[in-house]
């Protein structure tokens, strides 16, 4: 039995007026998604077990039960301007297009927007903290941003709106993305290495990173945030003081310290022109 | 069994590498797994993100044969190149797998107990489940067997397998000390005494960040953080300073159980 | 009660609507959508596995397109279609409908060195991104060109009623935005019916919650003719048990990429339908199937519930995975793929028959109605066809324009259907037949009383009076063709007659109830080779 077909049931004998949507029955309408014992599942795409706990999704408004409203979700999405703008004129059907340069954008079209992910992410939990987009409208983006037919202004307007990186990292998303997405791997990090190319000033913190390692061959924690955050960085006296009383850091080493096999290593390795500097 | 440390290991690159230069971050992993293979050893870490790393440039390699011969051809100006051999091992999987939990138990001199310990697993030892077979990452309970094995109480809390936020860090701290601060929070609500995490990017920020985390939240936390291999040192008889343990922000309490160096 | 205004109302969000407001919006033209579910989400659009490649396209030989019209015509339709429409319809896909898809962005999947990876054999299809999961990256971007468009849609409203002038011509439709419990008044000068096909009749549907045949039932109110309502299309494998796993189907096409496709197994475990063998000409091979089923039903060695088997057990996993989302039911069921088949049965599937429409212009026989998609009596569908439609009907709104819209609604039919929904909310007591009033009194049991917000259960009451009603018409049409036509199967009438039934079988409403009248088929391209034969010994 499914939690659909429990819903179903519970509908029709117990709470004729539990609100709860569905369309399709078949994992591709991304209407029913819920949360069943904390997890965020497919009403119609999960087997209903024993004493479950049926939730609506969090991070939307719930309008009543388990029917939430997608706005926000929506909001977020338009503002991407998901369309492709063709910076070349259309050559005709078929154009000339290889699978491995749009295979990014190709896992992001199997998204049914079922807004697991978004209920899922600690970010998105957050609020308005930051102005991180979420898994769900990235993936969106990621459909005609990681599209290589799409122009790049167009795209680089779009990642500009998307605070691409404030993602954790944490992979909750792929986690309870029945679409089985690699939402991380295949859609946010190409998504920050097209941002990284067109927008670089978003991109200090994984450039400076990647000079650091670079140069030295390992991260230095006190250089990295140094470099970063600039004078900011005054701001996190206190922590200094209290990571050096407790032996934690050493100024020294950041400031002049290297690992000779490690950083010529690294050298070697990250300075082929062809890599981003 | 000996410990060999690769003098030359780069850093994995953690998310920022990854994020901005693929095929740098796959040359320098791999490169990492050729050090170790050429020592026909396995290669160990102590960090989550530094086993994910090496566990995706290793299945891209094995997976992609444009990129291994790439990658090897990068390598080879240091006379190195990789054949797909090398076992990766986290201190965590390297306790179970090649110490045993029989004799993990065996070797345990300082059962710590009354010390209650909230298990801190983080991500990259988890998730993502392609890599880890985890349908739910919540099933993970490694921490929490290890945590009854060496004498103490596991307990339950909402952010065993949560998200510290580290990687946000560097550039914006306050994802990093709102996430960190709920799951402290509920660690020292269902009663831990301290909170033990197999990954030194949460502990910098669960140890590292606490004072602020408190001074946003507005909660006074004080919760120790130890190290994986600190929790089990102590329990195997080590002391807390050669273990290190007088080095974090936040003062792990003595307990009666655990002796000190003699003055 | 709100008030709307436009140009034309197009109610439905699937491609034959979205197609028809976007090309009416690209004419000048206000359309306002009114979708039951989401656009492009809740259809049976979103089902479109694959796309079937036309005319010379993607390197089609001369035979190939051939054939291709020949499956529409014999085996899509069994010859109860306009062949002139149908070769109208294919050049549109050839010239139009792929190249607008693709310069719009949509993805058609490529292997490496860059071609368009086809299904083999004489009739061959594609697919956008993955094969069985089409519709949604299709649909996915229809919704973004209707948002692009700025063009409104009403979400989670049903339409429940078409609402006419004095002189009886539509000039409106009645909604219910049934989350929020508001009537909505749309004034429209055209109203185009896009609501698709009607599977939910039936107790196992392939079609999505939407599917309760409301274009029929409100067309029908205002009196517009019905065609061929008798025709409706079977799948053969859709998974059986659990029997709460409908919907989850073992495709049978052709595969992208492989010669293989999905087998068939009876009981003792012999192969009885295995496309490359049995059926090289029929890409959707759904009638040939269910044929081939029949046989087995009726030798005693499965039923149509059940008892035969489907699968992939002669293909490696990855030849099935590469390119469809094949294997995804076989997964989610814990069965090993592709070694293990899988038990299915019988769904009910499109639906040939539907409004009777002129076909130059998708207009009804009712004045200011239009009809576009599935819905229509005149083909059945392909989401290419339900495209085809929308751009004809923009045109033949376009056209008519001028001459619409004199007149308002009758205020009077605004109350009428306004007092028949608030009387759904407060029905109780009995309803025929029993199967239904079971449902209908168990969804209606607590509803008096109960606010009129959030209410997925008043939309389903309301679905269900529809479904009353095309339910009638469809069994009325079934017992008026007296024959035996491809899926359309009579005991009492086996044989295939084209002498008596190369026909449309058109139901006029009139005063006192209906009437039956017979429009013979033209036969300029393609022709059956016999006046009468069993319908079973009939290839298609």
């Amino acid at each position: 039995m499914r939690v659909l077909d429990a819903l179903n049931h519970i509908a029709e004998y117990d709470a004729p007026d539990l609100a709860y949507r569905w369309f399709c029955g078949s994992k591709m309408c991304g209407s029913c998604a819920i949360r069943m014992n904390g997890r965020e599942v497919l009403a119609c795409w999960e087997a209903a077990v024993p004493d479950m706990t049926i939730e609506p999704l969090r991070n939307l408004p719930v309008i009543r039960d388990l029917v939430v409203d997608r706005t926000p979700y929506e909001r977020r999405v338009v503002a991407f301007e998901p369309w492709l703008e063709r910076s070349a004129p259309y050559l005709g059907f078929p154009e000339p297009l290889l699978h491995k340069d749009i295979k990014n954008a190709s896992k992001a079209l199997d998204c049914i927007s079922c807004m697991a992910c978004y209920s899922a992410c600690p970010v998105i939990r957050l609020g308005d903290l930051t102005d991180f987009a979420g898994p769900a409208p990235l993936v969106q983006l990621g459909q005609t941003a990681l599209d290589p037919r799409n122009d790049p202004a167009k795209v680089r307007r779009a990642l500009e709106r998307s605070g691409i990186f404030n993602c954790v990292s944490c992979y909750k998303c792929e986690e309870v993305c029945p679409a089985g997405i690699p939402i991380v791997s295949q859609v946010i990090e190409p998504l920050k290495a097209k941002a990284a190319e067109l927008l670089p000033a978003m991109a200090t913190h994984p450039r400076v990173f990647r000079s650091i390692v670079a140069s030295r061959g390992r991260i230095d924690p006190g250089a990295l945030v140094l470099h970063i955050q600039g004078w900011r960085a005054l701001t996190r006296i206190p922590r200094l003081f209290r990571m050096l009383f407790r032996g934690k850091i050493n100024p020294l080493r950041t400031l002049v310290g290297t690992r000779t096999g490690a950083a010529n290593a690294a050298k070697r390795v990250l300075s082929r022109n062809d890599a981003p500097t | 069994m000996e410990l060999v440390q690769l003098e030359s290991a780069t850093c994995t690159g953690a998310r920022e590498l990854r994020a901005i230069d693929s095929i740098g971050f796959y040359t320098l992993n791999v490169r990492i797994l050729a050090l170790a293979e050429k020592q026909q050893l396995p290669l160990l870490t102590i960090c989550n993100t530094c086993t994910l790393n090496v566990l995706d440039a290793h299945a891209a390699f094995v997976s992609d044969n444009a990129l291994a011969r790439d990658v090897n051809a990068r390598l080879s100006v240091e006379g190195l190149s990789y054949s797909g051999r090398t076992r990766i091992s986290h201190f965590l999987w390297m306790l179970y797998e090649d110490i045993g939990e029989d004799e993990l138990r065996r070797r345990v001199v300082q059962p710590l107990a009354g010390l209650t310990v909230a298990a801190f697993y983080g991500c990259h030892i988890t998730r993502p489940p392609s890599r880890y077979g985890f349908v739910d990452s919540r099933n993970n309970i490694a921490l929490e067997k290890l945590a009854v094995i060496l004498g103490c109480e596991p307990i339950d809390y909402s952010g065993r397998t949560e998200c510290c936020g580290f990687h946000t860090a560097a550039h914006d701290e306050r994802i990093s000390l709102k996430l960190s601060g709920q799951h402290i929070a509920s660690a020292k609500a269902n009663g831990a005494k301290t909170m033990v995490t197999p990954c030194p990017l949460c502990h910098t920020i669960l140890d590292g960040f606490q004072r602020e985390i408190e001074k946003d939240s507005g909660v006074d936390l004080n919760m120790p953080i130890l190290h994986l291999p600190q929790l089990v040192g102590l329990a195997l008889g080590m002391t807390p300073e050669e273990l290190g343990v007088d080095q974090h922000i936040i003062p792990f309490p003595p307990l009666p159980s655990i002796k000190t160096l003699p003055a | 009660m709100r008030n709307l205004n436009t140009d034309v109302a197009v109610v439905g969000g699937g491609a034959a609507g979205c197609y028809a407001a976007l090309k009416l919006r690209e004419k000048g033209i206000h359309p306002l959508i009114i979708c039951k579910g989401w656009v492009g989400k809740s259809g049976a659009s979103l089902f479109a596995g694959n796309l079937v490649v036309s005319g010379r396209l993607l390197g089609n030989t001369a035979q190939q397109a051939a054939d291709t019209a020949e499956f529409l015509i014999k085996y899509h339709n069994q010859f109860l279609i306009d062949q002139n429409w149908a070769r109208s319809c294919g050049q549109w896909i050839e010239q139009t409908y792929y190249p607008e898809l693709e310069a719009a962005g949509l993805y058609f999947r490529r292997d490496d060195a860059g071609n368009v990876v086809t299904s083999p054999g004489r009739i061959r299809s594609i697919a956008a991104n993955v094969q069985g999961n089409s519709g949604v990256p299709f649909m996915d971007l229809r919704r973004k060109q209707i948002i692009k468009a700025g063009i409104p849609h009403l979400e989670e409203t049903v339409a429940t009623a078409l609402l006419q002038r004095g002189d009886g011509s539509v000039g409106g439709v009645f909604a219910l935005d049934y989350l929020n419990g508001e009537y909505i008044v749309v004034h429209a000068k055209a109203v185009i019916l896009a609501t698709g096909y009607s599977d939910r009749l039936h107790a196992r549907s392939t079609g999505t919650r939407e599917m309760s045949a409301d274009g029929i039932a409100m067309a029908w109110r205002v009196g517009a003719a019905m065609s061929n309502l008798e025709m409706q299309w079977w799948h053969t494998n859709d998974v059986a048990h659990p029997p709460s796993w409908q919907r989850m189907q073992i495709y049978p096409n052709p595969m992208l990429g492989s010669e293989n496709s999905a087998r068939m197994v009876n009981s003792q475990g012999e192969e009885f339908f295995n496309q490359q063998v049995d059926d090289p000409l029929a890409f959707g091979p759904y009638t040939v199937q269910l044929k081939a089923l029949t046989r087995q039903v009726h030798a005693g060695k499965a039923r149509y519930d059940g008892g035969y088997f489907a699968g992939f057990d002669h293909c490696r996993a990855d030849e099935v995975e590469t390119y469809t989302t094949y294997a995804k039911a076989y997964k989610q069921l814990g069965l090993q793929f592709p070694q293990e088949l899988v038990e299915t049965a019988v769904t009910a599937h499109y639906r040939q028959g539907g409004v009777d429409i002129d076909n130059k212009t998708m207009r009804t026989s009712v004045a200011g109605l239009y009809v576009a998609g599935g819905l229509g009596g005149h083909s059945n569908g392909l989401i290419a066809l339900a495209t085809y439609d929308g751009n004809v009907v923009a045109d033949g709104v376009a056209n008519d324009l001028p001459t619409l819209g004199n007149g308002g609604i009758l205020e009077q039919q605004i109350d009428v259907e306004h007092k028949r929904l608030e009387g759904i909310l407060a029905v109780q007591g009995d309803l025929k037949p029993v199967g239904l009033k079971e449902a209908l009194r168990k969804v209606m049991w607590d509803k008096v009383g109960v606010e009129k917000d959030n209410n997925y259960e008043w939309l389903d009451a309301i679905d269900l009076a529809n479904m009353i009603d095309a339910c009638e018409l469809i069994i009325q049409a079934s017992i008026e063709r007296r024959e035996s036509r491809g899926p359309f199967m009579r005991r009492d009438f086996p044989d295939t007659d084209n002498t008596h039934w190369l026909a449309a079988n058109i139901m006029i409403k009139t005063d006192n109830g209906f009437r039956f009248e017979q429009r013979p088929y033209e036969l300029p391209f393609f022709q059956p080779e016999f006046a009468t034969r069993n319908n079973m010994d009939v290839a298609w």
